[in-house]
């Protein structure tokens, strides 16, 4: 029993050391955004003796927090809504139809899964140019659809599997079209898998970097994370603002985490396991 | 019947044309269109442009040492981040697991970092790096915190990773957490009573059950690591110099910032997708065969 109770304590004491690394540059983020830039340079360890709450007011207006985002919100509405909207019909249809046709439009979709973002992003830039959607929200969100798609279309055409055909047969001969047998009949039954779409793809558009910084080239218009960005390659060295820009931005992911954390983490099992 | 079939193909379509054209617009074409302009020496601004054969490949290969470096680099990433990556988020895994009260604390406490996009997760580390540690260093006299730890490329390649490992464990961890609640406990206790200890039992019977995914997580790592892009960019841009540049950040360089050689940055880009391909597919194949025998 010795044996076990110091295997045991070793666990506790490796988990508790990897919990302060995990936690140790937040805790510096949020500790350093409240002090003035003297105070931090003679210790940043040391807690706060006044809240310079000046720092956030001044990060909230240069990053312009509620326009970045509203935008960012936007995007991720949009790219997710468009994702399930689309991905659902064609996943559910391919999934019950037979033959050469569905076939290929499957494979149409998969075969495109292990191609990098940075192996198409010139001839994507080329072609938003191309279409006039460079610049814009609605633009970001519809080429967030497009590269979204084959990743929820294989997932709900996997998921769609395990619903009975009976359910369609029955509500057809009710009367129901096609559309209608859909909407009402199958696509409540998707919810599960939505929600594990929507939290995968939630991840991706919030957080991501690089399709913005391409896409979007008018202030107003930046993401949360382009804004921060912005700042942090501007105000160089000014680190309470910095710090306090960085700690907003990690604000909304947080909040989310708390209130949706289950979700979360059952979502990237269950999209993992998958895919 | 003919009708039956043409009802059927016009239902087909019907479907799945949403997801279709918006898939095919933004990245079914734009991968063709990349492939094509890689055997060309298109500008990006010119209408007209020469095909050009292998000429791109062939020069980025062999004369272009920043490519080759940033390749060297990259695959040296890669290799580290399948290891420490999926090593780190097993222990953590299966530590989590073994406790009772602690569990749900310590779950969410490591999967915190990778809710905060990697970019914003460069610049907190580049605080830390370059403000926290060296007062530490100073301070408490633990000199070895004390490096410059961005600005040396020796030590630059540590604090990718570090930023890279603190930011990705977390994703892992949870698939192994969700695989390793899916081994019987009856399993680990019958092992136990045959007299296994705890590294015999976790060995034996832990590790045939979770295979697969050991299987997904090396896919993600590999996949995800190949990409690197944010944390660099955020805590290096590239630099000292390009020693610590990676494909990714090349091909963007090439591309948006050089001089406009569209045709040759998208051979790059053809390069980064082969390589990706033919890792995942022995990764894949290799694994599935071991999944299969245990």
């Amino acid at each position: 029993m010795r044996n076990r109770s110091i295997s045991s304590l070793l666990i506790t004491l490796v988990l508790a050391i990897g919990a302060v690394v995990a936690v140790f540059p937040i805790y510096m983020a949020v500790v350093n955004s409240v002090k003035t830039q003297g105070e931090m340079f003679e210790s940043f360890i040391s807690l706060p003796t006044a809240f310079h709450w000046e720092n956030y007011s001044d990060a909230f207006t240069k990053i312009n927090m509620l326009n970045s985002s509203w935008n960012s919100a936007v995007i991720s509405i949009l790219g997710i809504g468009g994702i399930v909207f689309c991905a659902s019909l064609a996943g559910y249809k391919l999934s019950r139809t037979g033959g050469k046709l569905s076939g290929f439009i499957f494979f149409l979709f998969i075969a495109s899964m292990l191609v990098p973002f940075h192996s198409i992003m010139i001839p994507l830039n080329r072609m938003a140019n191309a279409l006039h959607v460079q610049g814009s929200t609605y633009g970001l969100a519809l080429i967030y659809i497009g590269l979204g798609v084959n990743m929820a279309v294989f997932l709900y055409h996997g998921f769609v599997k395990s619903i009975p055909r009976e359910l369609e047969e029955s509500a057809q001969m009710d009367g129901c079209n096609q559309f209608q047998t859909f909407f009402l009949i199958i696509f409540p039954l998707l919810v599960p898998i939505t929600v594990t779409i929507a939290i995968l793809d939630f991840l991706w558009i919030w957080n991501d970097f690089l399709l913005p910084l391409l896409m979007l080239t008018d202030v107003n218009k930046y993401t949360l994370i382009l804004s921060t960005n912005m700042l942090f390659g501007e105000y160089n060295k000014e680190w309470s603002l910095i710090l306090a820009s960085l700690v907003l931005t990690a604000i909304p992911v947080v909040l989310i985490y708390a209130f949706f954390q289950r979700f979360i983490m059952h979502g990237i099992a269950e999209g993992a396991v998958k895919g | 019947m003919p009708t039956k079939a043409y009802k059927t193909y016009l239902s087909l379509l019907a479907f799945t044309a949403p997801a279709l054209i918006l898939y095919a617009i933004f990245l079914l074409v734009p991968t063709i269109g990349g492939m094509y302009y890689s055997f060309t020496d298109w500008n990006g601004l010119n209408r007209s442009y020469d095909f050009i054969g292998l000429g791109n490949f062939v020069e980025a290969l062999t004369d272009d040492p920043d490519f080759v470096n940033s390749l060297w680099f990259t695959l040296k990433y890669v290799l580290f981040m399948i290891v420490l990556q999926n090593a780190i988020a097993l222990v953590l895994a299966v530590f989590i697991e073994s406790r009772k009260k602690s569990k749900g604390f310590f779950r969410t406490i490591f999967f915190m970092p990778n809710m905060i996009s990697t970019i914003i997760s460069a610049f907190m580390w580049t605080f830390v790096f370059t403000q926290v540690l060296p007062q530490i260093a100073e301070k408490t006299s633990m000199l070895f915190l004390d490096q410059s730890w961005i600005g040396d490329p020796k030590y630059s390649f540590v604090s990718i990773l570090i930023v890279s490992l603190w930011n990705g464990v977390g994703y892992m961890m949870i698939i192994y957490l969700a695989a390793l609640q899916g081994v019987p406990q009856s399993l680990k206790e019958a092992a136990i009573i045959d007299g296994a200890n705890a590294f015999q039992t976790f060995r034996s019977v832990t590790m045939p059950m979770i295979t697969h995914a050991i299987t997904i997580c090396f896919f993600l790592t590999l996949n995800g690591a190949f990409k690197v892009f944010e944390v660099v960019f955020g805590l290096t841009g590239g630099g000292p110099g390009r020693s610590t540049q990676v494909i990714t950040m090349n091909i963007y360089e090439e591309a948006f910032s050089n001089n406009f050689r569209y045709g040759y940055a998208s051979a790059k880009s053809v390069i980064l997708f082969v390589i990706i391909l033919i890792f995942t597919l022995v990764q894949i194949t290799v694994m599935k065969r071991k999944e299969v025998e245990a």
